[in-house]
């Protein structure tokens, strides 16, 4: 076990270290200047430069990556261009939203996928089954912003239950936060509940299938008992690596929500980056987002220790 | 195998109870006592220093906060706002003396003096890049005791006052000891005061209750400005479709730019909402490399100029009649600039002549690289009816679409482009925008004529006469051919009924309005 985590960690600093050299090489490959987008029509050419020299942008580009690395080494992820502040000040603001968002996701996509996922495999070819799995490929393939405005047109303008966009007004306390989160955590978890039901219907549908349950059906336990307690536990594995990845995707790439429903979080701090050539922000905030991708799929690999203690590590 | 039915129904009354369970909440009621407005803005100001960008927004938002010397009236004539009147100009167009208001107070409590607003235009002409064009012009500025500025020019330099009084990047006059970069305060004269911004999800200005507002009617940006709304809350909202929603919903009381293609949905809205038309709002224009490439040639611009239908290219870029004008004039009917010198070379669309004109000029088929960008979509749609439009006259235009970022980069070499689309808002001030009409902007458009021409449009400091000698610069641009005006767009926005007294403009301002209920 200590063995494993170990090796593990080792892996982690490796993949990171060739995250950093592939975002810091990608990002400055795109062609486009921060500078000229900073300052606008009316700048000069001297203005440009001026302004160049101050971010270091002039250096050689391997001179800018050794200065960058030591700075992310010390933990200090680099300035922004256009925000005015430190790239891991700008992160923690977005952080709540972004975090917030995904827990409700998660949490409204398994509430949604396990159960209907678990019910299509013992429904396997009835209405049900096909109803669930129909939804499933309908969730997969529907387009976040117009599930996002449908619903925004729906909740929001018709019957004004939410707020169309924003994280609340200026005084709002926690409650409000969370209220304006919910349409998107909703858009979200519909969305991601797809994978979910696909998941767990084809673990459900291969634990089925087992002797056990077949002993556990001719002792005569009832079929809840069968389906939740010998079936769903054996299922778990493959249903925690899609959720956790779920929950991976949805830290760095809930974009398109975001920007519709007007969420200052991670995903929006990350495109308006990459549009405005923000460099230390891209590659602080994808350096932060490959973080926690990795330290997630960790987690998610020592929790089927505990889903299934056959799992040794 | 079969299950007990009662199984059957307990899964299934679970798994529907999961995926149709609604987590609605009633809307908050929050009571507040004092009256505020929720404005949907386009983006996150870069910056709230008002002199460190030209953006739109960051003047939209801070000309609240600090005022000008002098501004636009509605008629787009230049008016004071915290001069007393306009400034004594000496014969040869060199000094002018700005007298100030007496009794203007700051938000820090003190009364605005000469020295402030010398400090301010002082640290203008080092940072802003419009200053800094200013600077050049300008050989001294000192206060004349406490109550006028003097500024004394090297030559004659007639937009002096129109780049004091624009909004954008601003000549702002702050209070001398607040001076810093960047900014830590925003101590200023206008009739809100800075109160919070937390990025990318307000800007929250508060009424300044001391502000001394000037006696004349209101005009444009001109005249009483009044803060009858306790709290002001920009609010970016990127998506334009969200600002539609929003604005449909009630959450915001003002939209900002949304996509024309909205407007039936709020026409429909059974008075819900009330779309507001923003005319003039700005001009696409094409940019020629004059420094290298095939369009050196001047016969061969006047070539495409000859082959286009700018007609066609707003049709294509804008839709709705009500929201573009196919119009030969920079400057629209009714302002001191409008003119229709060089008209006939406008709107043409002629394929034959053209191509005639382009085989003249030594035209062999080289390919016309056209730079432009789907960040405005109005862009692309014109760049591609504007290729046909040039196929059909025989040249091989080749469009290259990147994104803005890589445009703005790639527009400074001349080896890499022949014609780049983009638009500009409507300034009052020629010399304001297009940057081609100056020097060493992109285009690099460089003549003779053009210096002689400008030279006599920049010394002649009487508003009057400069209108005809902005016909001759007109005339020229239409005869070189460094650039094409394609046409006007208006820009569409939204507000509450409740939002009252809103009088639409370039640069959207709260000050008179109310809020009702």
């Amino acid at each position: 076990m200590h063995r494993y985590l170990a090796s593990r960690l080792l892996g982690l600093l490796a993949v990171m270290g060739i995250v950093a050299v592939f975002v810091f090489v990608l990002t400055h490959a795109a062609p486009g200047d921060p500078v000229a987008v900073l300052l606008g029509d009316q700048a000069s050419a001297e203005d440009i430069a001026r302004v160049r020299v101050q971010y270091g942008l002039d250096k050689p580009l391997p001179v800018q990556f050794a200065y960058w690395l030591r700075e992310v080494l010390h933990g200090n992820l680099g300035q922004s261009i256009f925000l005015q502040r430190p790239v891991t000040q700008a992160l923690a603001e977005r952080a709540e939203p972004t975090a917030l968002l995904a827990a409700m996701a998660v949490l409204i996509a398994s509430a949604i996928g396990v159960p209907c996922g678990v019910a299509s495999a013992v429904y396997r070819g009835r209405w049900i089954d096909q109803l669930f799995t129909g939804i499933a490929m309908l969730g997969a393939s529907i387009p976040s912003f117009w599930l996002g405005l449908v619903l925004m047109q729906l909740f929001a303008v018709g019957l004004g239950w939410f707020p169309v966009s924003g994280y609340g007004s200026p005084e709002a306390g926690l409650g409000e936060r969370l209220h304006a989160l919910v349409l998107p955590a909703i858009v979200l978890g519909l969305l991601n509940s797809a994978l979910v039901i696909r998941f767990t219907r084809a673990a459900m549908l291969e634990v089925l299938e087992e002797d056990y349950v077949r002993t556990a059906r001719s002792k005569g336990l009832p079929e809840r008992t069968v389906v939740l307690k010998h079936a769903l536990r054996n299922a778990l594995v493959p249903i925690v690596t899609v959720i956790g990845l779920t929950v991976a995707l949805m830290i760095g790439g809930a974009v398109v929500t975001e920007t519709v429903f007007g969420l200052p979080g991670v995903g929006s701090l990350v495109v308006n980056a990459v549009l405005r050539r923000d460099y230390p922000v891209i590659q602080g905030a994808l350096l932060a987002v490959a973080a926690i991708y990795v330290v997630i799929n960790l987690l998610v690999d020592l929790l089927y220790m505990a889903v299934d203690p056959r799992v040794k590590l | 195998m079969t299950h007990p039915r009662w199984h059957r129904r307990h899964v299934l009354a679970a798994t529907l109870a999961a995926c149709g369970g609604a987590l609605a909440l009633p809307r908050s009621a929050s009571a507040q006592a004092r009256s505020h407005l929720t404005l949907a803005m386009v983006a996150e100001p870069q910056t709230l220093d008002p002199m460190a960008s030209t953006a739109d927004l960051v003047g939209t938002i801070m000309q609240h906060v600090y005022e000008p010397l002098y501004t636009f009236n509605g008629k787009w004539h230049i008016v004071p706002m915290l001069a007393e009147a306009l400034p004594t100009v000496s014969a040869d167009g060199r000094r002018y003396v700005i007298p100030l208001r007496k009794g203007v107070p700051l938000h820090s409590g003190r009364e605005l003096q000469a020295d402030d607003v010398v400090a301010s235009l002082k640290r203008w002409m080092e940072m802003a890049p419009r200053g800094k064009a200013v600077a050049k012009e300008v050989e001294d500025l000192a206060a004349d005791g406490a109550g006028k500025v003097v500024i004394t020019l090297k030559n004659a330099y007639a937009p002096l006052l129109a780049q004091l009084a624009l909004p954008t990047g601003m000549a702002a006059i702050m209070a001398k000891e607040a001076i810093a970069t960047p900014l830590k305060e925003f101590i200023g004269t206008g009739p809100y005061r800075f109160k919070e911004r937390k990025p990318d999800q307000y800007v929250l200005l508060s009424r300044f209750e001391q502000y001394s507002p000037r006696k004349e009617a209101a005009s444009g940006y001109g005249g009483r400005r009044e803060a009858l709304v306790d709290e002001l809350r920009f609010v970016p909202v990127p998506n334009a479709n969200t600002r539609v929603e929003g604005v449909l919903a009630g959450q915001y009381h003002f939209a900002d730019l949304l996509p024309i293609e909205s407007l039936p949905r709020l026409e429909q809205a059974n008075g819900r909402v009330v779309p507001i038309r923003t005319p003039s709002f700005g001009f696409p224009y094409l940019v020629f490399n004059t420094k290298e490439g095939v369009f050196a040639s001047q016969p061969l611009r006047q070539a495409v100029e000859m082959a286009i239908g700018e007609g066609e290219m707003m049709a294509a870029g804008f839709g709705d009649t009500r929201f573009f004008s196919v119009q030969p004039n920079h400057f629209p009917e009714g302002t001191p600039f409008y003119s229709t010198a060089g008209a006939d070379h406008y709107n043409q669309r002629n394929a034959a002549k053209a191509k005639e004109l382009a085989e003249k000029a030594g035209y062999k088929g080289e390919p016309i690289r056209v730079l432009t960008s789907r960040q405005y979509d109005f862009h692309y749609n014109m760049a591609l009816v504007m290729a046909e439009q040039l196929k059909r006259a025989g040249f091989k235009p080749q469009l290259e679409v990147v994104d803005w970022a890589t445009l703005v980069q790639r527009r400074n070499d001349p080896k890499l482009w022949d014609l780049y689309v983009t638009h500009s808002g409507q300034f009052p001030e020629p010399m304001l925008s297009p940057p081609q009409l100056g020097d060493g902007a992109p285009g690099w458009w460089n003549s003779a004529t053009k210096q002689r021409v400008l030279a006599d449009f920049n010394r002649e400091a009487d508003p009057a006469k400069r209108g005809a000698l902005w016909a001759k610069v007109q005339q020229l641009v239409y005869e070189e051919v460094p650039y094409i005006m394609v046409g006007k767009f208006s820009s569409l926005s939204a507000r509450l009924p409740a939002l009252e007294g809103y009088a639409p403009a370039i640069w959207p301002f709260f000050w008179n309005v109310r809020v009702k209920g």
